[in-house]
């Protein structure tokens, strides 16, 4: 490889790479996210960042980032807290990529500076190369064993960018590997360095140092046959101290390298002529080159993003923000989320979302959704139901603030939520309880009894609906009409025209005529606080307030279904 | 569950109907530590009056002006009777305590005499009761004299007729009349529910524009009787408004149950026993109760409770009730005793269990079901003997009583609660504390 084409390709991808930092870190002032940050301006929101990053430079919170730092950004502690096995992955990529950068790709300007007499083919550099690359492999090994194990879990998101970039480091690696044992075991490196340090290439001359290469080092000479002359040998390890030593130590201790040597020594006469060393180095060289160039476009951007997210959570002087703050942090977050998962797995609503069958109510869904939504692709993609569904994602969150206290970049994910539901009913694409209500109750049964006709559509699975499907639940009711009375939601009714369609107990009573389908669309049912008076005070312990809970589930599930329908008129 | 050690206590009491809450406040006045396990919601169907004991013998109908003399007769016919079986100054004591306690919740009562009371009911009938809320009592004076009277009821509240009331008692009460108004802010509602316009006069504004509605009523009436809405936590502050407001005594007449009495009730029993110190799971079961003979304690695995609990307590009352409360089930063949297994003294056969005359005053062979007990309250095993040294039965799921017939429910809960309560203090020792 010449060196200008080197250069050329290596500031070609740096200018990309820039290039791409800069457009993604300026979306973190561009990106508009949620209906209170669209009047704060791209100017207010750098002013905002910066000053709020120089008055913590200058004060005592400096130490605080300082530890942030190492300790969440180099030694990821929250993720430690929360995923042992994904945290030991991840370290071991980190680890081992940045000591390879170090050692390895930037070798003539820090290793031949720091290491006196640093030699890539002595020991214990040859060692520790294999070392840092496979504490990558493993890392990625891990994290993909991971994705495995919880393959039948909640689901993940799945992107082919993401795919093909880490195909892309696979390639670095493995291309390096296999570069490494190719040489260790070509007879044509070793003429090359040959006759560059001891002036020949003469098979014959050089017999007792290819011999003790032979043996020592595992070059495979296809002409040297099955016996090595032990004299030979000897001899050749003189030569050897003399011309070679001081650069090559022996490669057994590459132990990832020198194994696949062995490998490759049956068909290293065919490499050879084909010139593997060249198309190898190529290969190596150009996907590190192209990984540099793509990394900003990719989610392991999330590299600078996440610290960044953890570092602007210590310098935040209190944890409440202003909205010119919030609005930077929103955009931020789309960038430093790393899709680990975890926030999904603590999510109060999991369960909703794979009865539902709508993994758009899992936050690293979420927020995808919310960042396409503020992209406008959301609405580009022509998909109604996928904008539906994703609104509906949006607005079926408890607010429990689980995920944000799990997330593991310190993302302040409630806030996010909050705003990316102010932008999806600013898009006009209302939360359940609005298009569930904007129907009557009876209309909704009657495009329920259509679809049933026309489609045959399935019973809901007892499984996700254990109340409202067993009448055991709601058939002790005796309509005592306790349940309506402590009831905040129908008490509010006495004041405004708004009352409630049906109150608790009528609902119960419907369950019990096997009317269920009427009471989805019910203004009592989404109405309902889940204040839990009513099932506190049933004198029969009926489950009121779960089954009021139940029902709203069944009905994004159910109604959802038949939106598409027209009432009947 | 969790692996943490049981919590320990001196007394776990399983039911929270009227007997399961008077045995826990009992407990704890006593300073016993005390669990109580169950679903207070049967208390709504009560109607905020204490009755002790109103009829006796039930066949006769023989009301009763004095519960105390109708215990001494109840001694006489019925020895076996649980009510017959507690001393008469406990069954005072036991009282007092609880309308002090009740009255310190917020739900006040008419000072205890030695006489029933006869009060209004929602549709017209007159009920003879020992313990009156304070905001009933004008009605028992009222109804006793019978003077010019009015009665109001409010446009779509279905429980309550005012007009009915009138003309059940017309020709007995000449000067009774009765008017019908809108509630204040609720006039466009087809239908009203007694909780919400109780939580409503708790608002002064809507208080005021509801006595300037009955004042032009009044005319000459001395007193004026309302369903009883006049508040949920400050019926005293909304009373207290209405006679002011009105200037002359105003009573409530109890709606129809689930009424608000209830929810009052309720809410103070809960209130006392809490403030007390008694740990309360109101939405669990007991799913399971086992004995252990050496270390003398009870084990009870709780459900209901996120991950289920296990306690362990040194006396146990069982406070489950009869067929409503589900401390006794029936099946075709006969009447099991639910958590236990507790042997249930029924009749012999299905056929026995009612006689022919559904609707006749002597009532029915299974109304008496329950548990035999020992002198200290303590259910028998199959045997005769108890089934555990500490664990005792109140309240209705108690055999050869038949309290709705007597008027005797309260009584029965209260009294049976204070004397086995007293057996419990006894066993455990001392004071009980500890």
């Amino acid at each position: 490889m010449s060196p200008a084409f080197f250069q050329s390709t290596l500031y070609a991808s740096l200018a990309l790479c820039a290039l791409g930092l800069l457009w993604r870190v300026s979306a973190w002032f561009r990106v508009h996210i949620g209906p209170d940050a669209r009047d704060v301006t791209f100017s207010r929101r750098v002013a905002a960042v910066f000053g709020g990053a120089a008055s913590a430079l200058f004060s005592l919170r400096v130490l605080r980032v300082l530890g942030t730092f190492v300790l969440d950004a180099l030694f990821l502690r929250r993720l430690f807290a929360n995923a042992k096995l994904r945290w030991l992955g991840h370290l071991l990529i980190v680890a081992g990529f940045t000591l390879l950068l170090l050692m390895h790709a930037l070798a003539a300007v820090v290793s031949a500076k720091l290491l006196p007499g640093y030699q890539p083919t002595l020991y214990p550099y040859l060692l520790l190369r294999n070392l840092f690359g496979a504490m990558v492999l493993a890392g990625v090994a891990l994290l993909l064993f991971g994705r495995w194990r919880q393959r039948r879990g909640l689901p993940q998101v799945r992107r082919p960018m993401d795919a093909a970039f880490v195909t892309l480091l696979a390639t670095v690696l493995v291309a390096g590997f296999l570069l490494e044992g190719h040489k260790i075991a070509s007879p044509r490196a070793f003429y090359r360095m040959a006759e560059q340090f001891s002036g020949t290439s003469d098979p014959a001359e050089l017999k007792p140092l290819r011999a003790f290469w032979a043996r020592e080092f595992g070059v495979a000479f296809g002409d040297l046959g099955e016996s090595i002359d032990s004299n030979a040998v000897e001899e050749g390890r003189a030569r050897h101290a003399d011309a070679c030593a001081s650069c090559h130590s022996k490669p057994a201790s590459a132990f990832i390298s020198y194994p696949l040597s062995r490998a490759l020594a049956q068909v290293t006469g065919i490499l050879d002529s084909g010139r593997a060393d060249i198309w190898l180095l190529y290969l190596h060289v150009l996907a590190c080159f192209l990984g540099l160039g793509l990394l900003p476009f990719t989610r392991f951007f999330h590299a600078v993003a996440a610290p960044v997210s953890l570092l602007a959570n210590a310098a935040a002087r209190n944890r409440t923000q202003s909205v010119t703050v919030r609005a930077s942090r929103r955009a931020l977050a789309l960038d430093a989320c790393v899709r680990c998962g975890i926030c999904d797995q603590q999510c109060s609503v999991a369960p909703l979302a794979r009865y539902l069958g709508n993994p758009g109510l899992l936050p690293s869904h979420k927020l995808i959704a919310t960042g396409e939504l503020a992209s406008g692709r959301i609405l580009q993609s022509g998909h109604e139901n996928d904008a539906l569904r994703a609104a509906d994602g949006a607005f079926l969150c408890t607010d429990c603030g689980r995920c944000t206290n799990y997330c593991p970049a310190g993302l302040d994910l409630e806030d996010l939520w909050i705003a990316a539901r102010g932008d999806f009913a600013a898009e006009g694409l209302p939360a359940p309880a609005q298009w569930v209500q904007a129907r009557p109750a009876l209309a909704w049964a009657e495009s329920m009894e259509v679809a049933l006709a026309q489609h045959g559509f399935s019973d809901p699975d007892a499984l996700f609906a254990p109340l409202s499907a067993d009448r055991r639940s709601f058939s002790r009711c005796v309509q005592c009409q306790t349940c309506t009375n402590v009831c905040p939601v129908v008490a509010q009714g006495m004041d405004t025209e708004h009352g409630v369609d049906l109150t608790p107990q009528k609902v119960m009573n419907l369950l019990r005529l096997g009317l269920r389908d009427l009471t989805l669309g019910s203004r009592m049912v989404w109405d309902c606080a889940t204040c839990y008076q009513c099932q506190e005070h049933c004198p029969e312990g009926v489950r009121v307030a779960d089954i009021m809970y139940e029902l709203r589930a069944l009905a994004v599930h159910r109604l959802g279904s038949v939106r598409g329908l027209r009432e009947p008129s | 569950m969790t692996d943490e050690p049981p919590d320990r206590f001196d007394v776990a009491v399983i039911g929270a109907g009227m007997a399961g809450m008077a045995a826990a406040l009992f407990a704890a006045e006593r300073g016993l530590s005390c669990i109580q396990v169950g679903n207070g919601g049967g208390i709504l169907f009560a109607s905020g009056l204490l009755d002790l004991l109103g009829v006796q013998p039930t066949a006769e109908r023989r009301l009763w002006r004095s519960p105390y003399e109708a215990l001494a007769a109840l001694a006489l016919d019925e020895p076996g009777h649980p009510l017959a079986r507690v001393e008469v100054p406990s069954i005072r004591a036991a009282f007092e305590t609880m309308v002090t306690c009740l009255g310190a919740a917020g739900l006040r009562y008419a000072p205890l005499g030695d006489s029933n009371r006869s009060v209004l009911t929602a549709i017209g009938t007159i009920k003879t009761t020992y313990g009156v809320p304070l905001s009933m009592v004008a009605g028992v004076e009222a109804l006793n004299v019978r003077p010019p009277c009015l009665l109001v009821d409010f446009r779509g509240l279905r429980e309550f007729s005012a007009r009915q009331i009138a003309a059940t008692l017309g020709d007995r009460w000449p000067g009774l009349r009765h008017r019908r108004i809108e509630f204040p802010g609720c006039e466009a509602l087809p239908e009203l529910y007694a909780a919400h316009l109780a939580r409503a006069l708790e608002i002064g504004e809507t208080r005021a524009r509801t006595i300037e509605r009955l004042k032009p009523l009044l005319e000459d009436a001395h007193a004026v009787g309302l369903p009883a809405v006049l508040g949920l936590a400050r019926v005293g502050e909304v009373h207290a408004a209405f006679e002011a407001g009105l200037g002359v005594p105003v009573f409530e007449i109890p709606t129809m149950p689930t009424s608000v009495p209830g929810l009052r009730l309720l809410a103070a029993l809960e209130s006392a026993v809490s403030a007390r110190g008694v740990i309360r799971r109101h939405q669990a079961t007991v799913r399971a109760l086992a004995f252990d003979r050496d270390e003398g304690a009870a084990t009870l695995d709780l459900e209901g409770v996120p991950g289920g609990e296990r306690v362990v307590a040194r006396a146990v009352v069982l406070a489950t009730g009869r067929f409503t409360g589900r401390g006794l089930t029936a099946d075709r063949g006969q009447v099991r005793e639910s958590l236990l297994g507790l042997p249930v003294r029924q009749p012999v056969s299905r056929e026995s269990w009612h006689q022919s005359d559904f609707l006749a005053s002597s009532g029915h062979a299974i109304n008496r079901a329950g548990l035999e007990t020992d002198g200290a309250w303590r259910p028998l095993d199959a045997s005769g003997k108890p089934v555990w040294p500490r664990l005792f039965a109140v309240g209705s799921i108690l055999a050869h009583q038949d309290w709705m017939r007597s008027k005797c429910g309260s009584g029965l809960a209260i009294a049976t609660a204070w004397a086995a309560l007293d057996q419990v203090a006894r066993q455990l020792g001392g004071n009980g504390a500890g």
